[in-house]
């Protein structure tokens, strides 16, 4: 799923600053998921901004609060339609695909970003997400026994730790793994450490050529 | 399964009474509805609040933690206070032109003519007897049943506008024939009680008395001193009634002879073990075989039985044991051994009768061979509890409500139950003790007739209520679960599971103290003890009446409601109280709410335990606190005006 965080109150009360009727739009998918933007965060951003307003003896806002399946399914975006034209923004609470998708079909609505958008993760615990895929578009995880040192080593390395490793942590972050002592357990785990010897080669990146396209049905839909 | 699942309790009750709602709203301290719930299904409360025979403990799911939930009690406790202060119904006149006869005025047939004056029908109760009531009025000695509660519970039944007619037996004063002609139903509930006399020599002798003649002379006020050595014979309810009357009459050696042993006697343990502090013997595994004495018994022989087990039997077979013969002297002997109806007045007629004089019902419906006659109680099934015998007269004014209405058949629909605690679950729940019923000393109960139980205080009744388990009211998902399964993570008794499309949360084993719904991202859960809605709604009330009576300057606060039902809320000026059934049902949502309307702060009044009610929830509840007054600082409001008091606890 797609990792986003809330952005900081203040920045989204700055954003806010001059709306008197705002429509917060919750995403049910990822958004709910990573406990960041679902049904619940909305009514409590909601009620965050109405208290917020009440402290600066500000003129009332109206705030309208609206949970959609999928922020990027323009299919339920469009059922957005008529309840979003009764306000002035639309504060999104999904990831930025999410929020291109409603600028994308309910022009000439302005649209705010209310979350950062930060990874494609897992659940790691209780509340924690951990990134897991960078999306290069050329997966190398059969080469590195499924643990990606693209997401998950700081430096992205291919070719095994660098000198900063210590007791199977990282040198940015004690709390950070090291990404290449789990890919060295993980092939002793399936008797292939041979394997390792072999060089990864250096990555591809125009397969991550922006801004990326995938057609379901290839060359079908190309002509 | 289903996430309408009947509690044990309730399912084991033949009548159905939603016990899990009185004895909830008793743990809030709201004894008005619990009498409400009970009257919906139940028109003798008071009664059964003293002699039910209460199933539905045997059935309560916080026996395999503890000790099952005192029922009993808790439904006497409601009926008592409500009975000071209830109300008689005001009866606005049948509603149907049909008339309806009910002969005999036992609990089935009071119950049957009490739903039918509901449904509509103007109803008249025949009665042989000079007093109303049947076996509750004469049958049980006032120790255990004042005729005051019996009277109590037959005048509530009776201002829905039933006639009674006393004095007027069947067969003597008139026939069913007569009662077709003036009636367009008969339900028959004659009851079940003609004594069974065993097979042995000497059983005609004076001195010879059945047990419900001597409790019928009892009831009517007389004081008979049998002499000093009385042996009563059998082992049900009416055994130990007769005999722990003779010891407040004076007799000072009592035995119960009983062929069986203590565990297959039909009277409750709790009977027998007051009868014994009262002084009364038991002899098990003994059977008369002869009543002694020359023109007066004198004495009983007896003989001890050996108990042979038998497959697939439950109560096994009986065996003399040869030479085991021994005396027991007896200036009088009470026979309790069995009873069965009494319908010599009816034979004539051609209602199909039974064995021993039991009237033959099609089904439970109580539908006789005669158009418009039907009949139930004892007097079919006979000698049973006195809920069954409610149970009879429910299900008799449906059938005749169908019949005179020519509605179809009622359809039994089996209800899906609460099944039992996993072993895992058992070993989570907090324990918690049973309360002990306040009764008479035994030199006061032997002296007199006094009640013997005196009922539950108010702060130990609402104590004893929140014992419950609340089983079957927990978390259930809705359709708009995404998947995150943060439930199966937050969960304090690992309840929740991942299912193939989203959580799923079995209603069996939930505990209902609320964490998930509270952390469920997409609001996707909801808990049946206090439904989001209701949540909701107490809050807006809260913070609605705050905003009309202080709107300058109020502070909301949330306060425990089972600490709470056992005492009266401090009323504070500018304070407004949200109760809750588990502080961690409080969310961050909950707490900012307040601050949206204005309010100068908000409290959360906590008692000084970890896990009061549930696992971990002091846990849960120093987490929200901390998200809301995070989100509080980000919003510029002072974090201090959100605060937890610790409150003293018992």
């Amino acid at each position: 799923m797609v990792v986003a965080e809330i952005k900081p109150f203040v920045e989204i009360k700055e954003m806010l600053k001059n709306f008197k009727k705002v429509l917060i739009v919750g995403c049910g998918t990822c958004m709910a998921v990573c406990l960041s933007g679902g049904k619940k965060q909305v009514e409590l951003l909601a009620t965050a901004l109405r208290a917020a307003k009440r402290t600066e003896d500000d003129d009332e806002i109206l705030i309208g609060e609206r949970t959609v399946g999928r922020q990027c399914e323009p299919r339920f975006v469009e059922q957005l339609k008529d309840e979003a034209s009764q306000y002035e923004a639309i504060l999104s609470m999904g990831c930025g695909a999410g929020v291109q998708e409603i600028v994308e079909r309910l022009r000439p609505m302005l649209v705010l970003p209310a979350m950062n958008t930060k990874f494609i993760g897992a659940s790691d615990s209780e509340g924690v997400f951990a990134e897991m895929c960078a999306a290069c578009g050329d997966c190398i995880l059969s080469l590195t026994g499924g643990i990606c040192p693209l997401a998950r080593c700081p430096k992205g390395l291919l070719n095994g730790p660098c000198g900063g490793t210590k007791n199977g942590r990282c040198e940015v972050s004690s709390d950070i793994p090291c990404a290449w002592v789990m890919i060295y357990e993980r092939m002793k785990e399936l008797g292939k450490l041979d394997d390792l010897k072999k060089a990864v080669k250096a990555k591809d990146w125009s397969k991550t050529q922006r801004p990326g396209v995938y057609k379901a049905h290839g060359e079908e839909q190309a002509k | 399964m289903s996430i309408s699942a009947m509690p044990p309790c309730q399912a084991a009750c033949p009548i159905h009474t939603d016990v899990r709602g009185y004895v909830s709203a008793i743990a809030r301290g709201d004894i008005q509805s619990a009498i409400k719930i009970i009257r919906q299904v139940n028109p003798f409360p008071s009664v059964c609040g003293r002699i039910c025979t209460r199933v539905c403990e045997s059935a309560c799911r916080r026996g395999q933690v503890d000790e099952p939930v005192a029922i009993g009690a808790l439904k006497r406790f409601a009926a008592d206070e409500a009975r000071s202060a209830e109300k008689k119904v005001r009866f606005s006149g049948p509603y149907y032109n049909e008339k309806i006869a009910v002969v005999g005025s036992g609990p089935s047939g009071l119950t049957a003519a009490h739903d039918l004056a509901l449904l509509g029908y103007k109803v008249t109760v025949f009665e042989a007897q000079h007093e109303l009531g049947g076996m509750l009025s004469r049958g049980i000695p006032e120790y255990r049943l004042p005729k005051s509660v019996v009277k109590d519970d037959i005048d509530y039944i009776l201002s829905m506008g039933i006639e009674a007619k006393t004095g007027a037996v069947l067969g003597r004063d008139f026939s069913v024939d007569d009662l077709l002609k003036d009636y367009q139903a008969v339900f028959l509930a004659l009851g079940s009680e003609r004594s069974l006399y065993p097979k042995c020599k000497g059983v005609e002798l004076p001195g010879i008395i059945t047990a419900v003649e001597f409790l019928k002379q009892i009831s009517q006020g007389q004081r008979p001193y049998l002499g000093e050595n009385i042996v009563v014979i059998g082992g049900g309810h009416t055994a130990i009634d007769a005999a722990r009357t003779c010891i407040r009459l004076g007799s000072k050696n009592v035995t119960i002879v009983y062929r069986r042993t203590m565990k297959e006697m039909p009277a409750g343990k709790e009977e027998v073990e007051q009868a014994e502090s009262e002084g009364v013997k038991f002899e098990f595994l003994t059977a008369p075989i002869e009543f002694l004495g020359r023109g007066r018994v004198e004495g009983v022989r007896c003989v001890k039985m050996q108990l042979d087990e038998i497959k697939g039997s439950k109560r096994g077979s009986l065996v003399r044991i040869e030479g085991s013969e021994f005396d027991i002297k007896a200036d009088a002997v009470i026979l309790a051994i069995g009873y069965e109806p009494r319908t010599d007045a009816i034979r004539d007629i051609e209602l199909i009768s039974g064995k021993s004089g039991k009237i033959v019902v099609k089904d439970e419906s109580g539908l006789t061979n005669i158009k418009g006659v039907f009949a139930g109680g004892d007097v079919v099934s006979g000698p049973m509890s006195v809920v069954q015998a409610i149970a009879w007269g429910k299900r008799a004014a449906d059938s005749i409500h169908r019949y005179l209405r020519n509605l179809p058949p009622k359809e039994i629909e089996e209800p899906v139950v609460v099944r039992p605690l996993d072993e895992r679950i058992v070993t989570l729940v907090v324990k918690a003790v049973r309360q002990k019923m306040p009764a008479l000393s035994v030199e006061e109960r032997i002296r007199s007739f006094e009640e013997v139980n005196l009922g539950f205080a108010r702060e130990q009744a609402v104590r004893e209520a929140q014992r419950c388990l609340n089983c079957g009211s927990g978390a259930v998902v809705s359709e708009d679960c995404v998947a995150c399964f943060n439930c199966v993570l937050v969960c304090p008794y690992g309840v929740p599971v991942a299912g193939e499309e989203r959580a799923k949360i079995d209603i069996s084993q939930c505990q209902a103290c609320g964490i998930c719904a509270a952390e469920c991202p997409a609001s996707a859960i909801d808990v049946k003890l206090e439904s989001r809605e209701e949540s909701r709604r107490k809050l807006k009330e809260a913070l609605d009446n705050a905003m009309r009576e202080a709107p300058e300057k109020f502070a909301i606060e949330f306060y425990c409601q089972y600490h709470e039902a056992g005492r009266s809320r401090e009323e504070k000026a500018g304070t407004y109280g949200v109760g809750k059934p588990c502080m961690a049902r409080i969310d961050v949502y909950q707490l900012l709410k307040p601050f949206e309307s204005g309010s100068t702060g908000v409290q959360i009044n906590k008692c000084e335990h970890h896990d009061c009610r549930f696992m971990g929830c002091e846990d849960w509840i120093l987490k929200h606190v901390e998200r809301a007054k995070k989100i509080l600082r980000d919003i510029g409001i002072d974090d201090e005006k959100l605060k937890i008091v610790r409150e003293e606890c018992e």
